[in-house]
């Protein structure tokens, strides 16, 4: 994302601080242990006003990977998408969301709290093969992987290289238009590519060679979606600038739909 | 000595009632005694010397005026009226055991034979007529003593006295004398024979053979379990054991289908004598009608191993029962129930999830219609499942009729009804007012806030411990262990008491708040409800290893619970679904239309299938008193399990059907119940106007059964006043009235 890359380049220092920072003094811890990190675009974004605390049936829930680079990508677009998609969540279905996101590590059992995950750019993940085997448990638990904002054919590799570990023996199939997944809700049968920001900038679509969206995923034994690959576009971008005027609202609100039938989806198989 | 001091024996007085036989009128008896003591009292005051104080005349007072009571009391006759069987102008049916439980070692059978020829019998024959009849299966004459054989497989004593009682209906039959051990494998003596023998006045005495228990024993007692269950489910038999000689000793249960092993369990041999009852649970395996046996090992010295197995016969079905879950929001519980019993072939759940405000999804819908309108709003779509399971719904969701509704789904489909805990649920969905507080098996808090999303942690009641509902593990040890390893529960709710009638299965531990309710059942009309105080078990699923299946096994349970006594439109049931030695069946069918009322316009029949295959077909009738049972009556030639399909129709609308089993045993019954049956012969004596003898005892039974009012009999009177009795309590009083007062100085 081009926008992105201006903001790493000048902050990255204080983002390496910021990092060590977090582990040394882990940042402001809520009740529930619900806790902020530094991100690579937000370092203080506002909690909502709504949040006092309170648990609630679904949490945004996202995952905290190592990356094949050194600075932390899992925080891309964190936690304003979150909160975004959260905020939606409430609004348009029955579903009691929390307001803020939670984010998970792979190296503890905590995430199994936590049936629904997302993982950002995973073009740029690299997990270790002890994460690798705590994901597929967990999926085959009856959790569900969403994957996002990851374009062209190098970061699919990159994001395969860690994905075959977690499911060596399964194939990545398409989503065809009459799955469930895409009707739980909405009847998303007609879908569009979804960009990123630098659509506001460059007007494009697409990133590196990644023209064409991609709905891919991996089935369990009983045919049901377990991990959800949006290749090719940004869902997370469309989430956190639902509140922009200069970001396309058609995109917003694919996204937001996209969410909520995942979501559904993985509350209801 | 009773019979020297009162002149007669007990069983007169017992049987007669007291008369005063005097012309004089008991008024004046009862005034000539009060003027007697009356007289005495002034006599004894007015005389009074100085020793005589206090009580001391009153006590001389009183038994100076008992003895003029007991003798104006004589002068008036008393006497005791009887009724007495007339000479030869009665019959005495005598009934003689001829199974073959009188053949064992202690020759019951030749006791039988030497009492028919003491002269007890020949006095009986002397005054009235005597018809013997040799019993086993039936009653049939005996001409001789010698006859008896003690070979016939079982014994119906019910049967036989009703065969008597039948085949003497035109003649004065005095009274019936029983020889039996008393081992009846019929079930006992019912109600329709009982009814007959009284209406007749037909008094039972019965001779008692046999020893009242074995010196070392065990016997299967007994063997229950639903006569008809879901494919793969666990079944719980209760197995009644009784044994002598062997107390405290460790035997193994066995649970057999065939040469398979079901289950085995350890079990302590309970006192000598004592009924014991223990339970064993077992898998039922795939569909078809299963012999299930239960065995204990033969213990070493026992005297009869032949009663250590019992067979029954089990129906397994494995038709798919259909579950409507209705939740309000989407949550995890809803996933992971759904995804706990998709692999059990015998559950169908049926889903309506509210996504959004105005939108359904659907889920395990038969067609696309299913529920495509919502929740059911006729009482023929919602009746056509077999349970409901409401989750996260408001109760102002459902229509006042479909409230009402959900009552009679319960109460008059039968079905089975389950409430899950949840923001929207319970208390705080308005489940605290009719009629859906009637439905639960718990007061409600009459609160708000009650669902609150903090650790709880589950475990079982006593009640739970022996449920199988709760049962997550064959071994009661290890599920217990199970329950205290499960994660807990990602939430609660507060759901007040459990009400009168209703059982407590599970509770939660919850920190800061004590132990709350968890699961509760009750039965309700015709069917059963349940509340699971939580929405949160799905963590026993995602925080527990991949192979744990603690989660879809409570599942699957808690469905099979709501389903499997669900009843059809058609039931069908057998009062004996084991027959011994008589194939004699009685078939009945309860028929309901597609809104379960009953109704009586269906045509009915049973498709029998034998053992070998063979088929015939039985139409059953409508019964003349209830509405909508229909019955009928088959024989069943040979030994084995039999299948009655059972299908009731109206018109060209099929109704449904259902499936009865039964199993046929000849030669078996006689190997149970070998010592006598002591309590059934005195219980059968006494409801009768009879008595229980020994057979030692026997010389008095001519003239006790003579006190009879059965056959043709006149009122004899028997006069009291000069028996012994009477003399040594006048002597008694007179003697003490006169020592007490050489005592006290009064003469």
């Amino acid at each position: 994302m081009h926008f992105r890359g201006v903001v790493f380049a000048v902050p990255a220092a204080l983002v390496l601080v910021s990092s060590l920072l977090a582990v040394q003094r882990p940042g402001q811890v809520y009740p529930d242990h619900f806790q902020v990190y530094p991100g690579v675009e937000y370092t203080n974004f506002p909690l909502p006003p709504e949040w006092r605390g309170q648990n609630a049936e679904w949490t945004f829930a996202r995952i905290m990977y190592p990356a094949v680079v050194w600075y932390p990508r899992w925080t891309m677009d964190y936690p304003r998408s979150d909160r975004h998609l959260s905020a939606a969540i409430s609004r348009l279905t029955r579903i009691d969301a929390r307001p803020v996101e939670q984010p998970v590590s792979l190296d503890t059992d905590a995430f199994r709290n936590f049936p629904w995950v997302y993982a950002v750019e995973v073009g740029y993940w690299n997990l270790t093969d002890a994460e690798c085997a705590r994901l597929r448990d967990h999926l085959l638990h009856g959790g569900f992987l969403m994957v996002d904002d990851f374009h062209g054919t190098r970061e699919w590799e990159i994001f395969m290289q860690s994905m075959s570990r977690v499911f060596p023996d399964r194939p990545v199939v398409e989503i065809p238009d009459d799955d469930p997944i895409f009707h739980t809700v909405y009847d998303l049968d007609h879908r569009y590519q979804v960009p990123g920001a630098q659509f506001m900038e460059t007007g494009k679509t697409y990133e590196h060679d990644g023209y064409e969206p991609e709905w891919r995923g991996i089935r369990d034994d009983k045919g049901r979606i377990m991990v959800a690959m949006c290749h090719n576009m940004d869902l997370g971008d469309s989430w956190e600038h639902a509140d922009n005027p200069q970001y396309p609202e058609k995109f917003s609100a694919l996204g937001m739909r996209i969410g909520v039938d995942y979501l559904v989806y993985a509350m209801t198989h | 000595m009773s019979e020297f001091l009162f002149k007669y024996p007990w069983a007169l007085f017992s049987k007669g009632s007291f008369v005063l036989d005097s012309h004089w009128p008991v008024w004046l008896l009862v005034s000539l005694i009060a003027a007697g003591a009356g007289a005495l009292a002034w006599f004894i005051l007015s005389r009074a010397r100085p020793g005589m104080r206090g009580l001391r005349p009153a006590i001389l007072w009183l038994f100076d005026s008992s003895l003029l009571a007991l003798l104006l009391f004589l002068l008036w006759d008393p006497a005791i009226s009887v009724a007495t069987l007339r000479q030869q102008e009665n019959i005495v049916a005598v009934v003689v055991d001829d199974s073959r439980s009188m053949g064992q070692a202690d020759d019951r059978v030749g006791q039988e034979r030497r009492l028919l020829e003491s002269p007890a019998f020949k006095a009986l024959g002397k005054k009235f007529q005597v018809r013997m009849y040799r019993m086993g299966a039936s009653a049939e004459p005996l001409g001789n003593a010698a006859d008896l054989k003690a070979r016939d497989g079982a014994t119906h004593i019910a049967a036989a006295l009703e065969q008597v009682v039948r085949q003497t209906a035109t003649l004065p039959v005095g009274g019936i004398v029983l020889l039996s051990d008393g081992a009846d494998n019929s079930g006992g003596i019912d109600l329709d024979t009982m009814n007959e023998l009284r209406r007749r006045r037909i008094p039972v005495h019965a001779i008692g053979f046999g020893p009242e228990h074995p010196s070392q024993d065990v016997e299967l007692t007994d063997l229950q379990f639903p006569a008809s269950t879901l494919a793969n489910s666990r079944v719980r038999a209760l197995v009644g054991l009784r044994q002598f000689g062997f107390a405290g000793r460790q035997v193994k249960l066995t649970v057999r289908d065939g040469e398979t092993t079901l289950a085995t369990r350890e079990v302590a041999l309970a006192g000598d004598g004592a009924d014991q009852s223990e339970p064993i649970v077992f898998n039922a395996g795939a569909e078809g009608v299963r012999n299930v046996e239960i065995a204990v090992q033969p213990l070493g010295g026992e005297q009869n191993a032949a009663n250590n197995k019992l067979t029954r016969v089990m129906y397994v079905d494995a038709a798919p029962r259909r579950v409507l879950f209705v939740e309000g929001e989407p949550r995890w519980e809803y996933k992971f129930i759904r995804r706990a019993v998709e692999d059990d072939k015998t559950l169908q759940l049926v889903s309506m999830l509210r996504t959004t405000e105005n939108k359904i999804y659907r889920q395990g819908v038969a067609n696309a219609d299913e529920l495509k309108d919502g929740f059911p709003s006729r009482v023929e779509d919602l009746f056509e499942y077999k349970a409901l399971i409401i989750g996260s719904v408001e109760a102002g969701w459902f229509t006042t009729t479909q409230a009402e509704m959900i009552r009679q789904f319960v109460d008059r489909r039968g079905g089975g009804l389950l409430f899950l805990g949840g923001r929207w649920a319970l208390a705080d969905g308005g489940y605290d007012r009719p009629p859906f507080n009637d439905l639960l098996p718990v007061n409600l808090p009459p609160k708000h806030g009650t669902f609150f999303r903090d650790p709880a942690y589950p475990q079982l009641t006593p009640a739970g411990r022996d449920s199988l509902l709760c049962r997550i593990d064959d071994d009661p040890d290890h599920n217990m262990q199970r329950w205290k390893a499960l994660p807990y529960l990602a939430n609660y709710q507060e759901i007040g008491q459990t009400k009168p009638g209703a059982t407590l299965l599970a509770q939660m531990q919850v920190d800061g708040r004590g132990t709350l309710p968890l699961l509760a059942t009750e039965n309700y009309g015709r069917g059963r409800t349940a509340v699971f105080a939580t929405a949160g078990s799905w963590r026993w699923q995602m925080l527990q290893p991949l192979a744990d299946m603690s989660h879809e096994i409570f599942w699957r349970q808690m469905l099979r619970w709501l389903v499997t006594e669900t009843p059809s439109r058609v039931t069908a049931s057998t009062p004996h679904a084991v027959l011994y030695d008589d194939g004699a069946v009685k078939l009945r069918a309860e028929v309901r239309d597609t809104t379960y009322l009953p109704t009586s316009d269906a045509q009915v029949s049973a498709r029998i299938i034998a053992p070998d295959g063979h088929e015939e077909t039985v139409d059953l009738r409508p019964d003349a008193i209830q509405t909508g049972v229909y019955t009928g009556e088959w024989n069943a030639p040979k030994p084995g399990s039999y299948i009655a399909d059972i299908t009731a129709r109206r018109g060209q609308q099929d109704l449904g059907k259902d499936v009865v089993t039964f199993r046929r045993e000849d030669g078996v019954a006689e190997n149970f119940h070998l010592y006598q049956n002591r309590d059934l012969l005195e219980k059968l004596a006494a409801d009768t106007g009879g008595k229980y003898w020994k057979p030692a005892e026997v010389s008095r039974l001519p003239e006790d059964i003579a006190w009879s009012e059965a056959g043709i009999s006149v009122r004899e009177t028997h006069d009291l006043w000069d028996a012994p009795i009477m003399f040594l309590l006048a002597l008694a009083l007179r003697s003490g009235g006169w020592l007490l007062r050489r005592r006290w100085g009064a003469v």
